[in-house]
């Protein structure tokens, strides 16, 4: 008999949410984390007794409680936790701001549509038509890749207005550059302009302890600075796992969430794992001001989508950053959140994992410096100037990400090419995460509840 | 176990899947899942639940003897009446 019936690779949202479900239903589950602290790509450090989160802007499909549909109670109730009981604080309002026109929008789909009315009259039937086919649309029943891009000029027919709406869609979830799957642009759609952002109460450190919590509460073990470094074959089953000191651990199946890259390594896939590899990866700076800083800088904007071009190029930079597009996130700006000494400032931009790769060590840290302070500066050129009041200021490049998350060359949304269905060559290996397809908190989530599902508890 | 009790544990499970499920204006002979606003992944988790509680293997193509709390009862008399 195997030593456990499922291990779990990775313990970030995918992996957790999978293995509660495992765990719930009687599954011996073991949860194989390579670090100390859960989360994968969206965990906490401690820098200088400051606890800073590392990916978390704002979870998206924002759904009261009691609307059994939305995405994120069926969540709830799948990993039996209450929704009722998980607190959350909803986002003021954000904004996408073009040179020639901006559009902002919050948890309530009218605003967006009353910010078109006002900007572009002639779209607004059309964009409520877009709003009619993105609610009908099937998202999830397979279909052929369809260009996004196509669908919007075919329904709006405005161009600066596709790009807009593109750009905070593409930025937080799309793995493509230049264009996305109509089934990928349906979801986010949905998630990000019909349900919203919002944070839960606190941190990502007591969402993920929540998770935890109740994974261990069904009888599910979790092992932390357990890296794996050997997905063990045998025949055309997949056998066991084997860690970085040598311990064999067997099991009736296999879920990995590291990524097509990091699982064709593990098993030794005959499979082009460049063909998987994400163009698209980013540079983070956090800054801490004081939080009347904060409030006085942006007031009540949540997130700040900006583009210092009329059209939107979501590709990967053949700079070390992009800075003429990008995000600013401001975590304080949320409802309900009770101020603090200091408030975060989160800015993003593309950037090029290749240059950053090529850097010595030496020359990287300075690179590092360099392009924190440019990227903190173009910030300041959209919502005014802010490095001098910076107290303390940190960033994470593709490098950092690759280094401590795994994700092939820093791509956080992963492999352009989805493993939908969540299968392998091998009958009892299956893959969730980013590269099945779901993408965000809440996608990754369902990527780790729906692949247990139909793969392991029917 | 008696037709009640079979019923009683269905509207058991079902309340512990959804915290916020009503019953005071059940149909028993209509679909649970229309007047409940259930999903596929609830109706597996009803499945999974009578599989954790009484190691019952409900078939996929017999999901639908699942339907309403009336049919649930008729399937699952048989299969219960020693649980």
């Amino acid at each position: 008999m195997a030593d456990y019936q499922l291990i779990i690779i990775g313990g970030g949202l995918s992996g957790i949410a999978a293995g509660i479900r495992s765990a719930r239903f009687g599954l011996k589950t073991l949860l194989l984390e390579q670090h100390t602290i859960p989360g994968g790509l969206n965990s906490y450090y401690y820098r200088q007794g400051q606890m800073l989160e590392t990916g978390l802007h704002a979870m998206t499909n924002y759904a009261q409680p009691g609307d059994k549909r939305a995405p994120l109670n069926r969540l709830f109730r799948q990993l039996k936790l209450s929704r009722k009981q998980f607190t959350t604080h909803e986002q003021y309002c954000s904004e996408i701001r073009f040179p020639d026109a901006s559009l902002r929008f919050s948890n309530q789909p009218l605003l967006l549509e009353e910010e078109i009315r006002t900007s572009f009259p002639a779209a607004v039937d059309r964009f409520s038509r877009l709003k009619e086919l993105v609610a009908a649309y099937d998202p999830f029943t397979p279909a052929p890749w369809r260009s996004a891009r196509n669908f919007l000029a075919e329904t709006l027919g405005e161009p600066l207005l596709e790009e807009m709406l593109l750009l905070p869609l593409m930025v937080y979830g799309n793995a493509e550059e230049h264009d996305m799957d109509l089934g990928q642009f349906v979801i986010m759609f949905r998630s990000i302009f019909m349900e919203g952002f919002f944070r839960p109460a606190g941190t990502i450190r007591e969402f993920l302890s929540l998770l935890t919590n109740q994974y261990r509460e069904f009888g599910g073990e979790l092992r932390y600075r357990a890296l794996v470094s050997e997905i063990v074959r045998s025949g055309d089953r997949i056998q066991g796992v084997r860690l970085a000191g040598g311990e064999l651990i067997s099991a009736d199946a296999v879920l990995s969430t590291v990524g097509m890259p990091g699982t064709i390594a593990l098993t030794g896939w005959d499979l082009p794992a460049k063909a998987y590899g994400g163009q698209m990866s980013f540079m983070e700076t956090v800054s801490l001001v004081p939080w009347e800083v904060a409030a006085a800088i942006e007031p009540r904007r949540t997130i700040l989508f900006y583009n210092t071009r009329p059209t939107l190029c979501y590709q990967r930079t053949d700079s070390f950053l992009d800075l003429s597009w990008g995000v600013i996130c401001f975590p304080s700006n949320f409802v309900g959140v009770e101020a603090e000494p200091y408030a975060q400032i989160r800015n993003t931009n593309a950037a090029n994992y290749a240059l950053w790769k090529a850097a010595a060590p030496e020359e990287y840290r300075e690179l590092k410096a360099a392009w924190t302070r440019a990227a903190v500066d173009n910030a300041g050129t959209v919502i005014g100037a802010y490095r001098q009041e910076v107290v303390y200021q940190d960033s994470f490049t593709p490098l950092t990400i690759e280094r401590y998350t795994r994700k092939a060359e820093g791509a956080i949304y992963g492999s352009p090419l989805k493993i939908k269905d969540g299968t392998t060559p091998w009958p009892n290996l299956f893959i969730a995460g980013t590269d099945q397809g779901y993408l965000g908190i809440v996608g990754a989530m369902l990527s780790g509840v729906t692949v247990v599902n139909q793969h392991l508890l029917q | 176990m008696t037709r009640d009790e079979i019923k009683d544990v269905i509207l058991e499970i079902i309340e512990d899947i959804d915290e916020d499920a009503e019953f005071d204006n059940l149909d028993a002979d209509a679909p649970l899942r229309d007047q409940l606003d259930l999903d596929s992944m609830d109706f597996l988790d009803i499945v999974m639940e009578l599989r954790k509680r009484y190691q019952l293997q409900i078939p996929e193509d017999e999901y639908p003897e699942l339907a309403s709390l009336t049919s649930c009862v008729n399937y699952l008399e048989p299969k219960l009446k020693d649980a």
